[in-house]
């Protein structure tokens, strides 16, 4: 079973005769017998998700690694994360995905109005089964808890990924007023409901 | 300048955290008579007040953001608990004032709060985020607070009970407290301050003034450094100084023969961008971030343009046609 581990901003994959699918260009170095070949349009998921994904806007390009070795990867100097994912579903932004294992199912969620605010895709990726998956984020990632009573209200740049039973709105911050005839800084937000996790990194840009 | 009483820190929630270099400084690093960092996290040049340097104020430091607070919440929060998912923060558990990672810093905010637009990243609670140009034709306080019209676009007002997570670009933040101070920062590196400081604007472009007792969050592209003066300082290293006189602007010597032999024009520009440097002299500090990425101000632009005021209107047509010749010799 390949195995992923993040040091620091450099992820390692550990490959005994099986395969990874992971950013492509993401590889820095790599020892052993490893073949890095590209996945095709989709970034898994299939045709279907494909599709979607081109209807969406949420671009993901990965790589197939496979083979016997150990392989380097990273992507603009970004802290990496691994989170162990055993059968519940990751909500993540696709840009934040660096690497995943091989028992993982990544499909295209539309995300409704908040990409079209945030600059981002029209949807979300969501990572589902039993496996690894690396994310990048700009600083570290924290974890901020959601709750009935405790709601989250996030910037939808600084937002990477969710898991639990959460509800996602739009909100507006600054008042309407004042968005009149000059750039608001936090025009939108993303106000978080329910139950659960949201992943929030320490960089708005 | 202060910092908080150890009373304040309810411990870092994720100890152990930070990056290498978050550390001890290296021998020889920090600047005499700023003893030794706290252990682990803080800044190195943090430290007890040298004997004899009289400042009210550089306090004693966190005592190393220690054991966890009272807050430190349960590990493996409702929801949390996977692999690999940092541990899970809440409303309770965030500190209060204080950072939660070096690049994120959590504002207990009861009442108002000055912030730089963007710089939020979340909030718990209920907080409303106004245009300073917004809230202040309503409230007569912010117009006297921040007094700053080129700046004044880039910040809110947020207003409310919660706990508000604030980063820039993935800087370090740190807090700084001034008890009845001055301290001057370039205007791209703040964050947020209480709304007991008063802003205004430097003299020097690109930096503005907090006058008074209160607190606010700078971020610095690496850790900060403090130096005494007299000290000169590359301008996109210098990150603001405190108690002492502006700084005059230094031109090395060599550099200066030259450019006077090849004509005055040459004054305009910079060619290795290392022969200017601002000079400080007199009694304060100097901080430096050691890094010198810069960012595009645009306040710095309306900063210029505002001062064109001064020209006569052949001066301004003399400037405008330079500033033509200079962006079409950039396009070639």
């Amino acid at each position: 079973m390949a195995q992923l581990s993040a040091e620091k901003r450099v992820l390692r994959a550990d490959l005994h005769g099986d395969r990874i699918r992971a950013a492509s260009g993401s590889m820095v170095a790599y020892e052993g017998n490893l073949d890095f070949k590209n996945a095709g349009m989709g970034g898994g998921g299939g045709m279907r998700a494909a599709l979607k994904r081109a209807v969406a806007g949420e671009s993901l390009s990965l790589m197939d690694v496979t083979g016997q070795g150990r392989a380097y990867l990273a992507k603009d100097a970004m802290d990496v994360l691994v989170v162990d994912l055993g059968g519940d579903t990751l909500t993540v932004e696709s840009e934040h995905i660096l690497a995943h294992t091989e028992g993982l199912r990544l499909d295209v969620q539309f995300a409704g109005l908040r990409g079209m605010t945030s600059g981002h895709g029209l949807a979300t990726t969501t990572v589902t089964g039993s496996g690894q998956v690396a994310l990048v984020s700009e600083g570290p990632v924290m974890a901020l808890e959601v709750a009935p009573g405790q709601d989250l209200v996030v910037d939808p740049d600084a937002y990477v990924g969710s898991r639990g039973q959460l509800s996602m709105n739009l909100v507006s911050g600054v008042s309407w007023k004042s968005l009149l005839g000059e750039d608001a800084g936090e025009p939108f937000s993303l106000r978080f409901t329910g139950h659960g996790l949201v992943l929030v990194q320490s960089s708005e840009s | 300048m202060t910092y908080p009483p150890p009373g304040q820190h309810p411990g870092n929630p994720q100890p152990g955290y930070g990056p290498p270099g978050y550390g001890p400084p290296p021998p020889g690093y920090g600047q005499p008579g700023y003893g030794p960092p706290p252990p682990g996290y803080g800044q190195p040049g943090y430290g007890p007040p040298p004997p004899g340097y009289g400042q009210p104020g550089y306090g004693p430091p966190p005592p190393g953001y220690g054991p966890p607070g009272p807050h430190g919440g349960p590990p493996g929060a409702p929801g949390g608990g996977a692999g690999g998912i940092p541990r899970t923060l809440s409303a309770q558990s965030l500190p209060s004032d204080d950072n939660v990672n070096p690049y994120v810093f959590c504002i207990e905010l009861s009442g108002d709060w000055f912030m730089s637009k963007g710089a939020m990243l979340a909030y718990y609670g209920d907080v409303r985020f106004e245009a300073v140009t917004q809230y202040s034709s309503a409230q007569a306080w912010v117009a006297a607070r921040f007094s700053s019209p080129v700046y004044v676009h880039d910040w809110v007002v947020a207003s409310g009970r919660g706990k508000v997570l604030i980063g820039d670009r993935g800087f370090d933040l740190n807090s700084y407290d001034l008890d009845d101070g001055n301290l001057t920062i370039k205007a791209n590196n703040l964050c947020a301050f209480s709304p007991q400081l008063e802003l205004k604007q430097s003299i020097v472009p690109g930096f503005v003034t907090l006058i008074g007792t209160g607190k606010f969050i700078a971020s610095s592209n690496g850790p900060v450094i403090f130096v005494e003066p007299p000290f000169r300082a590359d301008p996109d290293a210098l990150l603001g100084w405190a108690d002492c006189p502006s700084p005059s602007v230094h031109h090395d010597a060599e550099w200066m023969t030259r450019s006077m032999l090849g004509g005055l024009s040459a004054a305009f520009g910079r060619v290795s961008g290392e022969e200017r440097q601002y000079d400080f002299t007199g009694q304060g500090t100097v901080l430096l971030q050691s890094s010198e990425v810069a960012r595009e101000d645009p306040a710095v632009l309306r900063l210029v343009e505002s001062q064109t005021d001064l020209l006569s209107t052949s001066q301004a047509g003399q400037l405008g046609q330079r500033l033509i010749a200079r962006a079409q010799q950039q396009q070639h």
